[in-house]
């Protein structure tokens, strides 16, 4: 497992993730800084706000790519045959490359939070709690990507697929709140649209919730938000993984 | 069938050239037509429904909030040189502000861009509008929000000219139980009522807070005590020439 550890933190040296990532995030960080000072009042908050948001979701897109990049090209050179070939049970396999993508995102995520510390007077509890919920978010969106790529042995369908699966689950608060929406705003709550909304809210994750950039401006003010966030997360990914382990155990190679 | 391929052969370049001109003129053609369709330009665009917002946000509610800020901070920016406020619609704008508090009702932006910025239209009507959004959003909370009531008192009697407009929101802001808001909040009422005349208010008022303050329910400082005092015994010298009897009051 640990050979497929270093495997993984090595391909992200290969692809240039981190240093990819390291820039666009360094991009997005000063155009953050540049918006925030052009505001009236608030420069600094502003700033903050930007730069947290546009960190998650540079963050979740490149894992995203890299992740399932990662798998097809697996797929092709027949790296996975080659790797099962050894004596390693599947399970342990998925759970060192899902371990793999997790530390390459937690080696990027964490300087950057330094970065933000340092030079933002954040809520410190608050973006703390930021770092956490987005590492559990990306851990999410990576155990997805991972198995979207399993099932569909397709990069641009698993990219695409995990896209969609991540916007869907942003917009969840949305469709929450469209199925009690008054009668007078649209006819969604009588419809079927209300059934296929609950559904869809049954099958996605509340990611809406997760790392929130307020939480580094005002801090957290709704501590029940975090203990759904953390539940969300133990029942999602456990999901997530057990689905990987059944897919992977019937793939003939 | 082979006639027509030689003929093909040799003149394609010739026919392909005639076919390039024709295009050329259609587009020319098409210019005439298509450049009659401009895009509209809002120097404030319609405001988003809630609704709109909620999904638009992918959760994010502050990120949101701050993007829109930035545009409604930045409407009528028009590339070339800011349009003057009267042009704009004030009615947008203060739907803005209202879909903004929504989504945060905590920052200083919007009432800041009210007081400051908005404010200083020349339109009554734009005033009134912005006066309308200071007293919902302040309203909500008055201890928080006692800074925004002030402006609001103010901008009513110095750009309005409205004393009772002026003296509805003074006696909003002497409401506030804040700590850190300073007594003139409370004396608030009092400065404007003398403003409009009514010196039976403004006398009420400072002799309210000196009561309050001789039966120990409220601090106040030596300073402020003179002041008040100064107060009552120059309106009440003013008064006396009228004929003015405190004791009605």
């Amino acid at each position: 497992m640990n050979s497929i550890l270093k495997y993984i933190l090595k391909n992200g040296l290969r692809d240039r993730l981190y240093l990819g990532l390291f820039i666009s995030i360094a991009v997005a960080f000063a155009v953050s800084i540049f918006l925030g000072t052009t505001m009236i009042v608030e420069q600094s908050q502003s700033a903050i706000v930007y730069s947290l948001a546009t960190i998650r979701t540079i963050l979740s897109i490149g894992m995203i790519l890299f992740v399932c990049i990662n798998i097809n090209r697996a797929f092709e050179n027949k790296e996975i045959e080659f790797i099962l070939s050894k004596s390693i049970s599947r399970e342990k396999f998925i759970l060192g490359y899902l371990l793999g993508f997790f530390i390459a995102n937690f080696l990027i995520l964490l300087p950057i939070t330094a970065i933000v510390f340092l030079v933002f007077a954040v809520n410190k509890i608050g973006t703390l709690f930021w770092f956490l919920t987005t590492l559990s978010e990306n851990l999410i969106i990576i155990s997805f990507a991972l198995l979207s790529s399993l099932i569909l042995k397709n990069s641009f369908s698993a990219i695409l697929a995990s896209f969609g699966f991540y916007a869907l689950s942003r917009l969840m608060g949305m469709f929450v709140m469209a199925i009690d929406m008054p009668e007078d705003y649209s006819s969604i709550s009588q419809g079927g649209l209300a059934s296929a909304l609950k559904i869809l809210s049954v099958l996605f994750p509340r990611l809406d919730l997760f790392a929130q950039s307020s939480w580094a401006v005002y801090g957290i003010k709704d501590n029940v938000v975090l203990l759904i966030i953390l539940f969300q997360s133990i029942i999602y990914l456990s999901l997530m993984i057990f689905m990987a382990f059944h897919d992977f155990k019937k793939k003939q190679f | 069938m082979k006639n027509f391929r030689l003929f093909f052969y040799i003149y394609s370049h010739k026919i392909f050239f005639w076919l390039f001109v024709l295009v050329f003129v259609l587009q020319i053609f098409f210019w005439r037509i298509a450049e009659k369709y401009r895009i509209n330009y809002d120097i404030v665009p319609p405001a988003p429904s809630k609704y709109f917002v909620k999904g638009a946000s992918f959760g994010d509610e502050e990120f949101l909030f701050r993007v829109l800020v930035l545009g409604f901070q930045n409407s009528g920016d028009v590339f070339a040189g800011f349009v003057s406020l009267k042009k704009y619609d004030y009615s947008r704008v203060y739907d803005w502000m209202t879909i903004l508090d929504t989504l945060n009702r905590e920052s200083r932006i919007v009432p800041s861009l009210a007081s400051y910025y908005y404010s200083q239209s020349s339109n009554p009507q734009h005033i009134n509008y912005v006066l309308k959004y200071l007293d919902e959003h302040s309203s909500v909370d008055i201890d928080k929000n006692w800074w925004w009531l002030f402006q609001a008192t103010f901008i009513a009697k110095k750009d309005l000219e409205d004393l009772d407009k002026s003296l509805y929101f003074a006696e909003k802001l002497a409401k506030n139980q804040a700590k850190e808001a300073p007594l003139w909040t409370k004396q608030m009422p009092a400065f404007i009522g003398e403003r409009k005349g009514d010196g039976c208010m403004a006398f009420k008022v400072i002799k309210n807070l000196m009561d309050e303050s001789e039966s120990g329910k409220r601090q106040i400082s030596v300073e402020e005590m003179n002041f008040m005092r100064h107060f009552i015994n120059n309106r009440l010298s003013k008064l006396k020439n009228q004929n003015f009897n405190p004791k009605q009051c």
